[in-house]
């Protein structure tokens, strides 16, 4: 340091530091709040770091290339491969394999038979027959595939095959990719190509998603960084008066801001790294159910290897520890700057027009944050209207805490109720940014619980619907659905009860409106592209395809869906066949309502049908239409063709045998709903675990920060319950003065906390949802949760009470600092 | 060590209180066989170097720490030593400082959310008084017109004045001074302590005074040298 020599600089660093010597706890809540913020913030961003480019990798690797199957529906082995490669084809293995432990998808390959694949891969994406794609993107070169073997996430397939034996064949899976033969006829007759996906396109549904976890990190980090500034900021107050002394002793400031530049750089480069590590520990103890619930709802793999590394973490909360905590001192250098150059304005801005802290500014801000949530067709600008509403809470909270105090202090004719209301208000302002976390915390928790709730009950009821029937059983490639329908209906049993029905699922076309030029556009060919295209109003409406969900007959299974709007006797309608239904997506998008009339084109046959009902259908953003079975023309080629069946008294083999003899089939598919359902709400169980342990760590986070806030600002305040000691009232009443204090704060502040939450919960459920992922949820409030923050609250307060009634019993009191003995805490 | 010589009943009797502490591991005996006598309207100023036990001995006299031997009278009260830490009498105590006992410290006396006629109001009240004349108090001190004021809003001879406003409203029998003036001015220091004089003499009540200015101390009528009391 210039200025400085090493010893002088070591003299003032100890010097400086021994504050720390003096209030250890407080450095250990710094450490911590350092820590367990980078700890969380690492492991939501590590998380969906992995996400973000397991996405990527998913389209890269891909892209537009084929696999093979078996005519027969057997799995693929390695003795297929050796025949395939001996018939002259190109065609490389791909064994995925669930990582041991760790979460995340390793991907064995073979590196000679990929360097085939490589030299070739150009013409592949063209030549797929699965896959229609535009003329652009058939111009486009195809990335040559090199995978490297370093286990992010390729390994060499030898060692995927070793690591495949020690997991459960269920996380397993091989699949053959080839570059489509020329001519087609050389494929082997036993084999059929199918475009390989690493899951369906999911476009803006995955980036929703992970715009949803980022917004949760964020919101992570702001509750985390308003806690380390306050935490920082309390420690700066208590040492203002050595700084003081330091400079009447002819320390130049500089030097000062020199030296706590390299205490909190020392300090967080010590907590910063522990909390990398951490947070990276704790995304790969939770990567498993989070990988799962990430293939599960979005059909996204996570894929090992994608996260940042670990320097990107630390520089990045290095930079936020610092940017938090010398905030004053960057807002100084700033003005210096500006003084300088002299640009009278910036500095203006940067001292708020000396105003301060702009109490006045929450109306505007919130009004404006109300009105964009409302409005906002864009997600990334319902996220500014969210957080232009925290913003203003923010600052609304402690200032309305403490008006209410004053005024109340006004009106009481009782001098210690008065000194009450004002010590409250004295408390709210200097415990400002500790509230104000803890307020955001329990909005937090709030929305988050009650949607999870919501998603529970909603999900619950919805997986009850759609896996109503006991069991699914697939129609083989090249069986007769039609005759199997008729053997069904045959059946005594069956036909009782009538708790069966046919299924079929394709495509359909959504024609463009009349007046819409891009109705030519070969894009609107691509289901995928255009289903991406299709939010607008009903004059800008594109050609589109959506999926066919073709029923039939109508059972008992499917009149027991509860529809989110539905006209009168909808089912009867939809039966004879008067009426189509639409899922939510669809209703949202295109948009239709109940009563509009659809057209659609199915294969080549136009059909016109009025809105009968919209039906919700959840975890998907695929819009759908949904027929009578009847109503599809004979041309029609199904994607997909299955049967739902309650069997009732009968026994599932009885029916199974029946179809293998009508099919002619050794076997078939046979789906156990019950089994389905019971992976269904595990892994739902798994995700929302998931999302309430990282709030409620945030929670925990911010009640200790209040916590340590409470204790060290009581502190502070010790001399002044003494002074009630002295004047009269005995430890007991001093005590009931202070657990009135901290109780009504902390429960001032949750009463606060409750509207912003249910605020969220409503723009989670009625604005963000929709506008991410194409269907709503029913908006629902939890009276029980508010009580559980209500107690959690009372918790806390009564905790400050406990710890500060230590300090209470202490032998002579005396003012800390002398900011106290002048009175400069009011 | 001093004697009262009151010819009026007594209103502090103090008999062989004694005092002491831990400290490195060794007891320092900072009060040993105190004897101590005052009368309403008398004054008693508390002499010795620093750590002599001045402010041990006012706070033992308000109950605030407990003595280790003797026993303490006042204003009726009794409180022996080995009884003194109990409920009950901590409850006695907490009545006789909040009724009868005024406490000066040498600083920081006032609450800071609070103005200075909210301050004094609210020690009347606690006290048991009207807070009718709070502002006459101020008044009487000279800082009538900084009723409004907050404590870091007026100089420190300022809320010294203050603070006596909220013992004289009170209306004690005993006022215990802790170096009242020792963080003021030659000026405003005497200025503080003419007024403590005046209104002590006016309302009758017992004053205690520890201080190291001897020119203050002279004007108590008893003094008490603690550190020849050999602690």
């Amino acid at each position: 340091m210039f200025l400085f020599s090493a010893s002088q600089f070591s003299n003032l660093f100890s010097v400086l530091f021994s504050h720390y010597r003096r209030h250890p706890l407080q450095l250990l809540a710094l450490a911590l709040m350092i820590m367990l913020a980078t700890m969380l913030w690492t492991g939501v961003n590590h998380l969906t770091t992995q996400a973000r480019a397991s996405l990527g990798q998913s389209e890269q690797a891909a892209a537009a290339r084929s696999q093979l199957e078996r005519v027969d529906g057997q799995a693929l082995t390695v003795a297929d491969f050796v025949t395939l490669r001996r018939a002259g084809l190109c065609v490389t293995p791909w064994l995925e394999v669930e990582r041991p432990g760790q979460g995340g998808r390793l991907v064995g390959v073979d590196p000679l038979a990929a360097g085939c694949f490589a030299q070739t891969a150009p013409a592949a994406g063209n030549n797929s027959p699965e896959r229609i794609d535009s003329p652009e993107s058939s111009k486009k070169p195809e990335p040559a595939w090199t995978p490297v073997l370093n286990g992010d996430p390729f390994i060499d397939i030898s060692e995927a095959a070793e690591l495949a034996q020690n997991v459960a064949p269920s996380n397993v899976s091989l699949s053959l990719l080839i570059v489509p033969p020329e001519p087609a006829s050389a494929l082997p007759a036993d084999y059929r190509m199918t475009g390989f996906s690493l899951g369906p396109d999911t476009g803006e549904l995955g980036d929703s998603f992970l715009l949803n976890l980022d917004a949760l990190g964020f919101l992570v980090l702001l509750i985390t960084a308003l806690l380390l500034r306050s935490v920082y900021q309390l420690g700066m107050a208590q040492r203002r008066d050595s700084f003081a002394l330091l400079q009447r002793f002819g320390v130049m400031p500089s030097a000062i801001n020199r030296v706590l530049l390299v205490e909190i750089l020392l300090l967080a480069l010590l907590s910063v790294v522990p909390g990398v590590w951490l947070g990276r520990l704790l995304a790969g103890t939770v990567s498993g159910g989070f990988g799962q619930a990430l293939d599960s709802l979005f059909d996204t793999p996570l894929y090992a290897g994608q996260s940042e590394n670990w320097l990107t973490s630390i520089a990045t909360m290095m930079a936020i520890v610092l940017v938090v905590c010398l905030a004053q001192n960057v807002q100084a250098l700033l003005l210096r700057t500006a003084a300088v150059l002299s640009f009278a304005l910036p500095a203006k801005l940067l001292t708020g027009f000396g105003v301060r802290p702009w109490p006045w500014l929450a109306l505007p801000l919130a009004a404006i944050g109300l009105a964009v949530a409302l409005l906002a067709q864009s997600l990334p600008l319902v996220f500014f209207a969210v957080a232009l509403v925290f913003a203003a809470t923010g600052i609304a909270a402690p200032f309305a805490i403490a008006a209410l105090s004053a005024t109340l202090a006004r009106k009481t004719r009782e001098p210690l109720a008065c000194w009450r209301h004002t010590e409250l208000g004295v408390m709210a302002r200097r415990l400002a940014l500790p509230l104000v976390a803890l307020q955001f915390a329990l909005a937090m928790v709030l929305a988050v619980q009650a949607l999870v709730t919501v998603f529970e009950v909603t999900f619950d009821e919805w997986l009850g619907q759609r896996l109503a029937a006991d069991y699914f059983i697939e129609v083989p490639a090249g069986a007769s659905a039609n005759a199997a329908a008729q053997w069904l209906a045959a059946q005594p049993e069956l036909a009782q009860s009538g708790d069966w029905h046919q299924v079929v699922r394709g495509v359909a076309q959504l024609p463009a409106a009349a007046n819409d030029p891009a109705m030519a556009d070969p894009k609107m060919d691509n289901p995928k592209m255009a289903d991406s295209k299709m939010a607008g109003s009903k004059t800008d409406r594109k050609a589109q395809s959506v999926d066919l969900f073709a029923l039939g007959p109508v059972s008992p299974l499917l009149t027991m869906w509860s529809l989110q709007a539905a006209g009168d006797q909808p089912w009867q309608g939809f039966a004879a066949g008067e009426g189509v239904m639409v899922n939510e997506q669809l209703a949202r998008r295109y948009p239709l309502a109940v009563g509009d009339t659809l057209v659609l084109t199915l294969a080549n046959t136009r059909l016109e049908r009025p809105v009968l009902a919209i039906y919700a259908d959840y975890g998907r953003p695929a819009g759908e239409v949904l027929i009578n079975l009847e109503l599809l023309p004979d041309e029609f080629v199904p994607v997909f063709e299955s049967f739902s069946i309650s069997p009732g008294a009968s026994d599932i083999t009885m029916i199974t045998d029946g179809l293998q003899r009508l099919w002619q089939v050794e076997s078939v598919r046979v789906r156990d709903n019950k089994r389905i359902r019971e992976l269904a709400d595990a892994v739902f169980d798994q995700t929302f675990l998931l999302t309430r342990a990282m709030t409620f760590v945030t929670l925990v986070l911010a009640a200790v920060a209040l916590l340590i806030m409470g204790w060290v600002f009581f502190s502070t305040r010790a001399w002044y319950f003494r002074l009630l000691q002295v004047w009269g009232l005995t430890k007991r009443q001093v005590l009931a003065q202070l657990g009135w204090l901290a109780l009504t704060l902390t429960l001032s502040i949750t009463l606060l906390a409750l509207p912003l939450g249910v605020w969220l919960t409503w723009v989670l459920v009625h604005r963000i949802n929709p506008l991410a992922f194409g269907w709503s949820l029913p908006m629902a409030i939890y009276p029980g949760f508010w009580l559980q923050l209500g107690v959690v609250s009372v918790l806390i307060g009564l905790s400050i009470t406990l710890l500060m009634r230590s300090q209470l019993g202490g032998s002579s009191p005396k003012p800390v600092s002398a900011a106290s003995l002048r009175g400069d805490e009011r | 060590m001093g004697q009262g010589t009151s010819v009026t009943e007594p209103l502090l009797k103090v008999r062989g209180l004694g005092k002491h502490f831990a400290s490195a591991g060794q007891t320092v005996n900072v009060l040993s066989g105190l004897e101590l006598t005052l009368a309403p309207g008398e004054s008693l100023a508390l002499m010795g170097r620093s750590g002599s036990g001045k402010s041990t001995l006012l706070n033992i006299l308000c109950g605030l720490e407990q003595p280790d031997a003797g026993f303490v009278s006042i204003a009726g009260e009794h409180f022996a030593a080995d009884s003194s830490a109990s409920g009950p009498n901590q409850q006695r105590w907490a009545m006789l400082r909040r009724q009868r006992i005024g406490v000066v410290f040498q600083e920081a006396n006032l609450m800071p959310a609070l103005s200075l006629l909210d301050n004094v109001r609210l020690r009347a009240r606690l006290a048991g008084q009207s807070d009718q004349h709070c502002g006459d108090w101020l008044k009487r001190l000279g800082i009538g017109e900084l009723t409004q004021r907050y404590p870091d809003q007026v100089s420190g001879g300022q809320r010294q004045r203050a603070a006596l406003a909220m013992v004289f409203a009170m209306r004690p029998s005993l006022i215990l001074a802790d170096e009242p003036t020792g963080s003021l001015d030659v000026r405003t220091a005497l200025e503080v302590a003419d007024e403590l004089f005046h209104q002590q003499a006016a309302s009758g009540c017992a004053l205690i005074l520890a201080t190291h200015d001897s020119a203050l101390a002279a004007r108590c009528g008893q003094r008490l040298d603690l550190a020849q009391m050999g602690a």
